[in-house]
């Protein structure tokens, strides 16, 4: 952990460094703003700076860096006037992200000309090796525009847990995608209270002419699930062959040996886990849960039902 | 803390100028911070500033310091310590910077720190009540990254059997990231969430990649078309469910609307589990019609059997 606090530390520093010596008389509001330091913090690392330097370590050998009315001043530095190059997987997560961006249609013309600037460095030859698709099921479009503008919605979803059908008029704060998967979050009038849809189980979506406020602070848009109050838990033993549900679901692992995962599962819907155990088969256990278990044996038997009518 | 920076920008000063490889012990007794240890402890000491050195990105090298290959030393060269200047504007760097906070990747990696690189980022405001995660990530995405981007040969487990595999490309589709490139000859398309211990090649630009060779056209449009067999379905989805079938079954499937406002769909399957997985969604909501053996195979799924 400390390590790892060292690294960033460090890595700023080795950041800050040639921007200053490309920018002389750089103000110290801007590489504050630039580098997200604190006055503070940036005062201690140009201490720092102002101690190291060249073998014989007297002046003339050490760098000199401090603050001068304002102003940013390095000098004897410059064996530091470049910045380090990205590793691969830096330059994987900020190519990721523009183009998913990109991707998604929402991007503006100046992340575009910067992830193509990132690819003509990173992969100067295969531009097109790496591709992020995070094409968005149809009504994401709406929901967003209703979440921008502050109006409110009227949905026709289909419930996951009981495929019953409602139409719905939801004040929409946040659209978001999570691992494929695309939710919006928000305010739902039917129920008055806050709620999260999956966008691929909303049938139709209406803007309407009613407007509302979004609360001051909204929850940032969640990525991941966080267990509620009201949630059901399950204990469950998964073999190699359904390892991968770890990564995919919101688990706690417990139990993690040759032969497989033993997980603690939490659901707001006892019939989502129940699906899946059905799903994976033999390749998982229901170590304990009792409502799951029901649920389970009443999705079993439902199902059985329409194949094999008595 | 305070110590180990000072001491590292010391040996990267050092290094940097040195234009020789040097070896440790003329780094214990040049490079202010290395010098009153015992032998033990400069060495822990060493290797630790080595392994923080490489994480930071820059590549610190082990060579010969003369001809006769007597003696290794350290060296960072310039040419590959630097980064190759993208040249990126403000409001670049500001796109880039937005684009990293509402989009996601897991692992180590920070990006404001990858952003610093590039000249630090102005904040801009945000207002996009948008988010995405791009799953997992993790050290083998990582991994495999590297190789795609240095051109090494990658082998790993896939379906308990061992992989030799040239990284063509790397895409991520419908929450999944997958691995494209030719395993003994043949174009072929791994989920990476299946890929397991990956190790990669020693031996950099071992491959050269087709120009224009479009790793996307790879990935199927659904799950359960990714896969070896050739089984066509068959099943009819209820009017209450039919619109969200629709939704998802892609090109490759003919439909047809029944009376009753539900929905006749053949489907072609290369992956059965994924099939049979995706149709458990639909509850008893579906039927799957034909074939005999695929029915019998979800039926059987079903009963835990």
């Amino acid at each position: 952990m400390t390590s790892q606090r060292t690294a960033g530390r460090l890595s700023r520093i080795l950041a800050m460094l040639p921007w200053v010596i490309a920018n002389p008389g750089v103000g110290v509001d801007e590489v504050c703003d630039r580098f997200g330091y604190t006055r503070g913090e940036l005062a201690s690392d140009l201490e720092l700076v102002f101690v190291c330097g060249l073998p014989g370590y007297g002046p003339g050998d050490l760098m000199v860096a401090y603050i001068d009315d304002d102003r940013v001043i390095v000098e004897l530095a410059d064996y530091f006037a470049d910045p380090v190059r990205l590793s691969p997987p830096e330059a994987l997560t900020l190519l990721a992200a523009g183009m998913a961006l990109i991707s998604s249609g929402q991007a503006p013309a100046a992340l575009e000309r910067a992830v193509a600037k990132l690819q003509r460095v990173v992969l100067p030859e295969d531009g097109d090796a790496l591709v992020v698709d995070l094409s968005e099921p149809p009504l994401v479009d709406v929901l967003r525009k209703a979440a921008v503008t502050g109006r409110a919605v009227e949905i026709t979803y289909t419930a996951i847990s009981n495929a019953a059908t409602t139409v719905r008029v939801v004040e929409p704060w946040a659209v978001f995608s999570t691992l494929g998967n695309w939710y919006v979050r928000g305010h739902c009038r039917l129920a008055g209270a806050e709620r999260v849809f999956r966008v691929d189980r909303v049938k139709d979506a209406r803007l309407t002419d009613s407007p509302f406020v979004p609360p001051s602070e909204p929850p940032r848009p969640e990525i991941g699930y966080t267990p509620g109050a009201e949630d059901v838990g399950a204990v469950i033993r998964l073999g190699q062959r359904a390892r991968w549900v770890a990564e995919y679901y919101p688990v706690e692992v417990v139990d993690d040996d040759e032969a497989g995962l033993t997980v603690r599962f939490s659901a707001s819907d006892p019939l989502v886990v129940a699906r899946l155990l059905l799903r994976l088969g033999q390749s998982a256990e229901l170590v304990s849960g009792p409502e799951i278990a029901a649920a389970r044996d009443t999705l079993r038997r439902r199902i059985i039902a329409r194949y094999e009518p008595a | 803390m305070q110590k180990v920076i000072e001491r590292i920008l010391n040996l990267l000063a050092f290094l940097l100028t040195a234009e020789r490889p040097v070896t440790a012990d003329e780094i214990r007794s040049t490079v202010a911070g290395y010098e009153q240890s015992t032998d033990d402890a400069f060495h822990r000491m060493f290797e630790r500033d080595k392994d923080l050195i490489r994480r930071l990105g820059i590549p610190l090298e082990v060579k010969p310091t003369d001809s006769w290959q007597v003696d290794q030393g350290y060296v960072v060269e310039r040419g590959s310590y630097a980064l190759p200047d993208p040249e990126l504007t403000d409001d670049e760097r500001t796109a880039l910077w937005l684009a990293a906070e509402v989009v996601r990747l897991g692992g180590q990696v920070s990006a404001p720190e990858a952003l610093f690189k590039l000249g630090g980022a102005p904040r801009g405001g945000s207002g996009e009540p948008l988010a995405a995660s791009l799953g997992g990530g993790g050290a083998d995405l990582e991994t495999v990254f590297l190789a795609l981007v240095e051109h090494r040969i990658l082998r790993f487990d896939y379906g308990g059997k061992l992989r030799r595999v040239a990284p063509y490309g790397l895409v991520h589709r419908r929450g999944h990231w997958y691995l494209v490139g030719p395993d003994a000859g043949v174009v072929k398309v791994f989920r990476m969430d299946r890929v397991v211990e990956v190790t990669v090649g020693d031996e950099p630009e071992a491959f050269t990649r087709p120009a224009g060779f479009a790793a996307s056209e790879f990935i199927p449009e659904t799950p359960w078309e990714a896969g070896g067999e050739e089984l066509t379905a068959r099943v009819v989805f209820d009017p209450a469910m039919a619109w969200w079938a629709r939704r998802q079954i892609g090109a490759r499937g003919e439909i047809t609307d029944l009376p009753d406002g539900g929905i006749d769909a053949t489907i072609p399957v290369a992956n059965p589990e994924a099939f049979i997985g995706w149709l458990i969604g639909f509850d008893d909501a579906a039927e799957l019609v034909e074939p005999d053996e695929l029915r019998q195979r979800f039926l059987d799924r079903v009963k835990g059997i």
